[in-house]
């Protein structure tokens, strides 16, 4: 899969950071999944973190502190929670267990279908699947903030190009841009 | 044509003195279960955890749950770290990064944690560059002291202080826009230093 639309540098170092509700950190993490360049950059964001972690002053510990924790050690982990398979790539799974054709579907117009995802967040993002039939214009969905949109499968073309399956639009509320759903895709 | 979309609606002197690298620590975890080694890591990190957690708005009583949630998930899934996640202080921010969105911010971190088995399923297995990994942290931390004010300012927010942009926007009194430029400017110096990480 080669990606050529990447999400805007200061959209990762917010993922990094970990300040990104969780509308948005499924997109970004989805769209991680699908490029490995992504996941490269990720990586050296995190050694920021890392850098400040070392850096950071050190707070002293109650007493016991160490005790605790060397008692816990000893007992054994609860399982992990398993994300079940799906068609989508992983961290979009446990919203779509069953894959994308098993979405609930809402008409928004020709050609064009929307389907709500629940978060356990109570943020102020919308996330939402989209699908578009081959030629019609892909829906505005942007209520005047940042938008993510990432392709899943298929593409679009606006004036910025091509995107195709792992590519991302991460576009800034002033951005105007008309996309069309690619024929046979 | 399937798009998944989402939009807006409106210094190091420690206690106890450890005497091993953090990697090598974390490798007597994952191959001996070594709990002295578990200690020595708890009184290198235990401390700049809870400093991090109380920047981040947790109280006195919850800062010490997370840095205990943060070690205890270093001891279990020690198996699981290798040099390619960046040096151990990155892969321990990285957890504690996740504790805190899901129990500070009671947010989902479950994007994060299946993100993360993705990178455990792709990653090819690297045993060198240990060193060089800590030394180059040693470097990037140089790097962010060196930023202007105005960038290593919105780096910590960001970073440490667990705040949103548009929130720090809001708390320094500038654009949105001026904050994330002066985080890719931030990003553009310390560039040449974190590509040396790959």
């Amino acid at each position: 899969m080669t990606i050529t639309h990447h999400p805007d540098m200061s959209t990762l170092m917010a993922f990094s950071a970990g300040t990104f509700d969780e509308p948005y950190a499924v997109v970004i993490a989805t769209h991680l999944a699908m490029s490995e360049g992504g996941r490269d950059i990720m990586h050296r964001l995190n050694a920021i973190g890392g850098a400040l972690l070392d850096d950071e002053q050190e707070t002293e510990m109650s007493s016991g502190a160490l005790d605790r924790l060397l008692a816990a050690a000893d007992q054994p982990d609860l399982p992990e929670q398993i994300t079940p398979s799906s068609d989508v790539p992983l961290p979009l799974a446990p919203y779509l267990p069953n894959g994308l054709t098993s979405a609930k579907w809402k008409w928004s117009g020709p050609g064009v279908a929307i389907c709500d995802l629940p978060t356990r967040d109570e943020s102020s993002s919308r996330l939402m699947l989209l699908r578009v039939a081959a030629g019609r214009p892909v829906p505005e969905h942007s209520h005047g903030g940042q938008e993510l949109t990432l392709i899943l499968s298929g593409a679009y073309r606006d004036r910025f190009g091509l995107f195709g399956p792992g590519d991302i639009a991460d576009h800034d509320e002033d951005v105007e841009h008309k996309p069309i759903a690619e024929m046979g895709a | 044509m399937y798009a998944i979309a989402m939009s807006e609606i409106g210094s190091g002197k420690n206690l106890g003195t450890p005497s091993t690298e953090p990697a090598a620590l974390l490798r007597l975890i994952a191959e001996q279960g070594d709990k002295s080694a578990l200690s020595d890591l708890f009184l290198l990190y235990g401390a700049k955890i809870k400093g991090v957690m109380l920047k981040s708005g947790a109280n006195e009583a919850l800062a010490e749950d997370l840095v205990q949630e943060t070690m205890l998930t270093v001891w279990r899934k020690a198996g699981l770290y290798s040099t390619s996640r960046g040096a151990p202080s990155t892969w321990i921010f990285t957890i504690a990064r996740n504790l805190r969105i899901d129990q500070l911010r009671r947010r989902s971190n479950r994007p994060y944690e299946d993100l993360a088995r993705v990178e455990i399923a792709s990653e090819a297995p690297s045993g060198s560059a240990v060193v060089e990994q800590s030394q180059v942290i040693a470097r990037v931390s140089l790097a962010l002291k060196a930023l202007p004010a105005e960038q290593q300012e919105v780096v910590h927010l960001s970073f440490i202080n667990d705040i949103a942009h548009s929130e720090i926007a809001t708390r320094l009194g500038i654009p949105l826009g001026t904050v994330k430029s002066r985080l890719r400017l931030a990003y553009d110096r310390l560039r040449p230093l974190l590509e040396d990480l790959q």
